[in-house]
């Protein structure tokens, strides 16, 4: 069978059964989406099918023969970055990583989509995503920013607009 | 059958370093002919940005751009100990031996430029890649310019190694529990105020926001710092409310064995977070900087549970704060026992009245 | 510009979101074999018969490793603060909580690991179990560990970390009242994205690579090696991009293992945890019982604290000693209190091994003091911010166990939020510094209690 994964059509020798996430992690060597959980309860191996975010976890990859597979690794990369991917460096919305690649394509496909920078709609749209280190919180700010089309300067990280400075303190 | 709100503080502190310390970190550095600067560090990065961090005191203490800077923590070949990436001290007991050894970098790029230039080491200074003489600008030299100098000129290596160790902090009296040395690096102090609504048909605690104050010595990157209190917020609120490995502790049945049974928060349990961030300085840190990874999720079970107190009247100290237990406490309406002077809460948990062979003797 | 305080970006922040960080689990090495775990059933039981040849006979499967395989089978990861050994790296006589490891299979794929280890023959003869740490010193509690019920090696082989300071009887005895309270924080899962994973390849100079998520890699290194009886040199630890740790990724829980098979099969192992086996397996965040008792003035000074501690350890005591001694040292929070008696105790039950997670030690304390703080506000009628504000402490106090703060921050970081929350202090409180303690801020009780900040 054959899939088309971030742009180039491949022939898949796994059996129809695998999911997609090991069709892409062992037999491609697309390791972008992570096995958190391997049941669908995390989104760490979440990819865009034919521009959908699925639990790639839970897919068999018989399922999605022919279609378009995209991946974090597909929607931009280092020298040229997506509008996500660059608000998610700007924002500081990845500590660790292990969750970015899963959030991303999902952040990706809601913007994509027309997602504005509503902070319950944005959360809807990543309910499921866990993420043990950030908090969610400059996720969400990232998805926001990247659903109202700001540019970003990547030389530098956002102020939190939930943390005010204030120097001294001591005796 | 109402919706009931409240407000509850905590103030807490906690240590920077290993307890006791004796928690050796080590670093060295190379410089390239060009003037770039590979760090070689063994802390690992778990996401809380240590790499990043390293990097900014390097580049601070060079006077060189922060990506001139190449951090290298990937083997233990090349990298020397760290003691590990825990007891909150990435930042201050790892980052001082980064910058002990760009410091001996800096030494060696001032000695090598005071030859180029003809001028003493001590009237140089480095600022954004360039040696230049205080006070006469026009005077000056290129890091790169003077890494190339020792490649090619003096045929020298410029490299700065650093190790930061406190030395072990022992009990002298195992009695009385006293130290012969503070065992720590540093203090780093937190308050939170937990705002919630509690739901006394349901039980169920809603965290609706947490105030915050951090005096964090240092914010080496202010970024940074946000992501370890926003992350510990949740963590925290997770402690508070939500996750149990066992949830009829002290059995061990019915344990969560997917995210679906374990309750990790979710972006829907995100409180508003409003977080003030103060720098009063550590003695001997780098740039001042304290620990702040672990205590960020400290002060936010205590500051919920006496919300949780102050919105419905009960006081629930087995964490988390679950609606079945909220329900049994105001089922309960528990009094604390008053006996003269004693005004004594939760006898039914105590060793006193579970256990038989351990007694917990308060004077009377 | 400036680097320090710079909001500059993450060092690996491009790749992250590209998806081109590497992680354990990324790399890939050719000939990789799939490890699986035997894990006892059972909470606690003796090991009558353990037979591994079904497995190791089973097309498809390279290597099995039980507890004969190790050189050094119990290795204390602390043994230089001074904890001795207790845990066999796999499980010889005894297994003590659900989940631990006793033999590995290391196998051409998954599905055939996991055969080999349903074919392992385990023959284990139940023993009571013991779950509740106030029940594990009642003279009929199960023993469920070789040195007793609690942890008897702290220095001079006392059986509990014990602060002592000044004169807690009189303190209760001036005491307007005396305020009591029992604290369960619950034992809580670190929940990294990334399970516990690790690779091992032998490398043709005899050498081990070993790719680990260990938040550790020196300390990791160490452990390997000890168990192994190598020295250093023979192992290469690769990491230092992990995906989440929080405390969970130190207790070293797959490397050693990993290189056994690996040096057995001779071939590249991977052995990586389902998200069950972290949830269900891996060590947690203790859970501990505290009982606070303080006897207070009627004006909110906190006179004196009497206070038990006990720590679930779950089987082993792994960091359980080190962690009760940070909070020992702790368990007065940010205030000054001059009369103290604590005791506590590291217990084991039939839990899986309880281990480092985000404030180990200080958590736990922090949830009881400030709890219990603010049920005395409550019951002496006082505002929670200016109760604390006033025992809160200052340059010049000193610790449980006698350390001088130089420069504490209690006072301005609850200023701080009260004047967040517009919560209006009286002046006296607006005003408070951490300066040294004087006038009404220095009654009567504290002086003996004040220290140098100049001798530190």
């Amino acid at each position: 069978m054959k899939l088309t994964v971030n742009g180039i059509e491949r022939e898949i020798e796994s059996p129809p059964l695998t999911p997609l996430l090991f069709v892409l992690r062992e037999e491609l060597e697309v390791t972008s989406p992570k096995a958190g959980c391997q049941q669908g309860g995390c989104g760490a191996c979440t990819v865009l099918v034919d521009g959908d975010p699925r639990r790639s976890c839970l897919t068999a990859v018989a399922a999605v023969a022919g279609a378009e597979i995209t991946t974090a690794e597909g929607i931009g990369a280092p020298e040229e970055l997506a509008p996500v991917q660059q608000a998610f460096t700007h924002h500081y919305a990845a500590q660790c990583g292990f969750c970015t690649a899963g959030m991303l394509v999902a952040a990706h496909a809601y913007v994509e989509g027309g997602g504005t920078d509503d902070r319950h709609a944005i959360s809807e749209a990543l309910a499921g995503h866990v993420c043990r280190c950030t908090g969610y919180v400059k996720i969400i700010d990232a998805v926001a920013a990247a659903a109202r089309g700001d540019s970003f300067d990547l030389a530098v990280t956002a102020e939190g607009q939930y943390t005010t400075m204030q120097s001294g303190g001591g005796s | 059958m109402a919706v009931h709100t409240g407000r509850g503080v905590a103030a807490i502190e906690y240590p920077t370093g290993m307890n006791q310390n004796g928690d050796p970190s080590q670093a060295w550095i190379k410089v390239k002919p060009d003037g770039r600067v590979d760090v070689f560090a063994g802390t690992s990065d778990i996401g809380n940005g240590s790499k990043t961090i390293q990097s900014q005191i390097v580049a601070e203490t060079l006077g060189v751009p922060y990506d001139w800077i190449t951090y290298d923590n990937s083997n233990t070949d090349s990298s020397p100990v760290c003691t590990g990436t825990f007891a909150s001290r990435a930042t201050f007991v790892a980052g001082m031996a980064v910058k002990k050894a760009a410091e001996r970098v800096r030494e060696k790029v001032l000695e090598i430029a005071g030859k180029e230039l003809e001028i003493d080491p001590s009237d140089l200074e480095i600022l954004d890649g360039e040696v230049v003489a205080k006070g006469a600008p026009q005077k000056k030299i290129s890091v790169g310019d003077v890494a190339a100098a020792a490649t090619w000129t003096y045929g020298e290596l410029i490299t700065g190694t650093g190790a930061q160790l406190k030395p072990y902090a022992a009990i002298v009296d195992p009695e009385t529990g006293r130290v012969d040395l503070p065992p720590h690096s540093a203090i780093s102090y937190a308050a939170c105020a937990a705002e919630d609504e509690v739901d006394d048909e349901t039980g169920v605690v809603t965290v609706t926001r947490l105030v915050q104050c951090f005096d964090v010595g240092r914010a080496i990157n202010p970024t940074l710092v946000e992501g370890q209190i926003e992350g510990g917020a949740v963590q925290g609120l997770g402690l508070g409310v939500l996750e149990n490995c066992y949830p009829y502790y002290p059995s061990v049945e019915h344990r969560g064995g997917q995210f679906g049974s374990y309750l990790a928060p979710g972006m829907e349990d995100l409180p508003t977070l409003d977080t003030v961030l103060i720098e009063n300085p550590s003695a001997d840190g780098p740039y001042g900087a304290k620990g702040i990874g672990e205590m960020a999720n400290n002060p936010q079970p205590p500051a919920i549970a006496a919300a949780v107190y102050d919105a419905v009247g009960v006081w629930v100290t087995e964490l988390p704060i679950t609606p079945e237990r909220v329900l049994r406490a105001l089922k309960a309406k528990a009094e604390p026992r008053r006996e003269g002077k004693v005004v004594a809460f939760d006898d039914e948990l105590s060793v006193n009245t579970v256990g038989t062979g351990l007694r917990f003797e308060v004077p009377a | 510009m400036k680097a320090v305080g710079a909001r500059l970006p993450r060092y690996d922040g491009v790749a992250h979101v590209t998806g081109r960080t590497v992680f354990v689990d990324d790399v890939r090495i050719p000939g990789t074999l799939w490890v699986k775990a035997l894990r006892s059933p059972a909470h606690h039981a003796d090991v009558k018969g353990l037979d591994v040849r079904k497995a190791e006979s089973a097309k498809g499967v390279h290597a099995v490793i039980t507890w004969k395989d190790v050189p050094l089978l119990e290795y204390g990861h602390l043994s230089a603060l001074g904890i001795p050994a207790d845990e066999p790296l796999l499980a010889k006589d005894d297994v003590r909580y659900k989940g631990q490891p006793i033999a590995l299979v290391a196998a051409e794929d998954e599905e055939t690991a996991l055969e080999a280890v349903e074919a392992i023959e385990l023959d284990l003869e139940e023993k009571p179990a013991l779950f509740d740490v106030r029940k594990a010193f009642d003279a009929d509690a199960p023993r469920v560990h070789h040195w007793g019920n609690w942890y008897p090696h702290f220095e001079a082989e006392m059986d509990r970390r014990q602060i002592r300071k000044g004169d807690v009887d009189r303190a209760f005895d001036e005491a307007d009242a005396i305020v009591q309270g029992v604290y369960r924080p619950a034992a809580i899962e670190h929940v990294p994205l990334e399970t516990q994973v690790c690779q091992v390849v032998p490398e043709p100079n005899g050498r081990l690579t070993i790719y680990s998520c260990t938040q550790a890699l020196y300390f990791s290194l160490g452990v390997v090696a000890a168990h192994l009886q190598v020295p250093l040199n023979k192992l290469k630890l690769v990491g230092g991009t992990v995906g989440g740790g929080f405390g969970g990724k130190v207790d070293t829980a797959t490397e050693t293992m990993c290189s056994l098979l690996a040096l057995k099969s001779g071939r590249p192992v991977k052995w990586r945890w389902t998200r069950e086996e972290e949830f269900l397996c891996s060590s947690t965040r203790a859970p501990w019982h505290m009982e606070i008792a303080d006897a207070v003035s009627k004006d909110g000074w906190i006179l004196g604290r009497k206070m038990l501690t006990l720590h679930d350890s779950g089987g082993y005591a792994r960091f359980s000693p080190y962690g009760l001694t940070k909070h020992s040292f702790h368990h007065t929070g940010a205030y000054t209190i001059p009369n103290l008696s604590f005791d506590g105790y590291v217990v084991f039950t039939n839990r899986v091994p309880t281990t480092a997670m985000r404030g180990f030690g200080v958590t736990s304390v922090s949830f009881a003091t400030e709890t219990h703080m603010s049920r005395i506000a409550d019951v002496l009628g006082l505002d929670p911010f200016e109760v604390r504000l006033r025992n809160a402490n200052r340059i010049g106090d000193t610790s449980p166990n006698g350390v001088v703060y130089t420069d504490p921050s209690t006072v301005p970081t609850i200023q701080a939020i009260a004047e967040h929350l517009g919560h209006e202090l009286s002046a006296d409180y607006r005003t408070m510094t951490n300066a040294k303690r004087e006038g009404e801020l220095l009654p009567e009780h504290l002086v003996a209690q004040l220290g140098n900040p100049e001798d530190h």
